[in-house]
């Protein structure tokens, strides 16, 4: 296996606020050339403060639309993050695998319920 | 043309009446509105996000506006917020320390959103608010700013206004931002269904329901607004079009409006006694969140 490579998000983003979806992307950006060559990647968010969800839907979870789960699972690793933090990216992460998996019957359902014009 | 403006609470009723200002005020274009406060014997603080974000729309069509005949109380909260100071009213210094002002933001600016915070939020009068759910609080704005930010559209800005409330122990913040509402980006979701605005509001609080296209999911941000509030005993209203949604000691309720508000405002009064650790779920472990 490649010498894991560890990804800096504060250096990034350029700050300790992980807080808008293009600085998600740029994340994002960063690490799937690694992932394509099969190279771990460590995500540090030592010195991050702020992380939302739409900065992680962007950075992490739109992965799920391009490798497969065990390939993330096995080169996507994190560290230097607290424990609600982790709790918020654990529900990015089940809802990303949610949402590529079965977009279109999802919306479907909604179609049916709704139709009230104003 | 004049209006008058009735007594502006942070409830249905409210949002209705500011709703009212900017149906009556929807044709005015090149002219001059005087709005008259004489009939507002009550003005909470937080509603000077969205009536900024109505009258901005108003002054975007070229209109002069002038706020007149403000009665003292509504005028002294109202200056002390920095509010009626964009209308030519003379600051008036908050020594109580708490307020947490009017501020119009444009949709780039989460940097100067996270100096507001920062400023605001820390150090005045707030000091029982843990560092943990000052934490949460934040994020939970930043999600709420991110959203206004990705699917408002607003060109006007995103306007933010709050008060802390000691005796209460609460603070409330509300983020209006004066752009295409909920309901306008679910039915291009849909692609034409006619959606109503409270059942798009609905739809938009569902956990993973999300009108972003593309390849990002998305649909967390309410839902863990909801899952904060819930667990803080907070309380939220999002107001978007013809659409009123209030969460409040666990119970949750719809409501449509009379008249169609413009864009989208969401509120979030925070129990600042609250002293819960907050993790929001304790499952995630580090090697089982892939």
């Amino acid at each position: 296996m490649k010498t894991p490579v560890i990804v800096r998000i504060f250096d990034i983003v350029g700050g300790p606020l992980c807080v808008s979806a293009d600085d998600g992307q740029r994340v994002h950006d960063k690490i799937v050339p690694l992932l394509r060559d099969g190279t771990p990647v460590v995500l540090s968010f030592e010195q991050v403060e702020t992380l939302i969800s739409a900065f992680l839907n962007a950075a992490i979870g739109q992965l799920y639309g391009e490798f497969p789960e065990d390939r993330i699972r096995e080169l996507v690793s994190v560290r230097d993050m607290d424990e609600e933090d982790q709790a918020v990216l654990k529900r990015v992460v089940d809802n990303a695998k949610t949402y590529f998996k079965a977009p279109k019957e999802f919306d479907q359902a909604w179609k049916e319920e709704v139709g009230d014009e104003e | 043309m004049i209006h008058y403006l009735p007594t502006i609470r942070s409830d249905q009723n409210g949002y209705d009446n500011l709703a009212d200002l900017a149906k009556a005020t929807a044709k005015l274009t090149v002219d001059r509105l005087e709005l008259d406060f004489s009939r507002v014997s009550f003005f909470d603080a937080n509603m000077a996000a969205p009536l900024g974000a109505v009258l901005a729309g108003i002054a975007d069509r070229f209109n002069a506006v002038e706020i007149v005949n403000v009665p003292q109380m509504v005028e002294r909260i109202l200056r002390k917020n920095g509010f009626l100071t964009q209308f030519r009213y003379l600051p008036l210094e908050d020594s109580n320390r708490t307020t947490i002002p009017f501020k119009r933001l444009q949709r780039s600016d989460e940097g100067l959103f996270e100096e507001y915070l920062q400023r605001h939020l820390k150090g005045k009068g707030i000091p029982r608010m843990t560092d943990g759910l000052g934490k949460v609080f934040k994020q939970k704005l930043f999600e709420v700013f991110q959203n206004a930010v990705i699917h408002s559209e607003s060109e006007l800005g995103i306007f933010v206004c709050g008060q802390f409330f000691p005796q209460k122990q609460k603070l409330d913040l509300t983020i209006a931002d004066a752009g295409i509402g909920i309901r306008d980006n679910v039915r291009r979701y849909f692609k034409g269904v006619k959606i109503g605005s409270v059942d798009a509001i609905r739809w938009a609080l569902r956990e993973g329901n999300t009108t972003k296209k593309g390849k990002q999911p998305g649909g967390l941000g309410l839902k863990f607004l909801h899952d904060f509030a819930w667990l803080n005993k907070g309380r939220i209203h999002i107001v978007s079009r013809f659409g009123f949604y209030e969460f409040n000691a666990g119970q949750e309720s719809f409501a449509k409006l009379e008249n169609d508000f413009p864009g989208t405002t969401v509120t979030l009064e925070v129990n600042t006694a609250d002293t819960s650790a907050y993790c929001l779920a304790s499952e995630a472990s580090r090697d089982g969140i892939f």
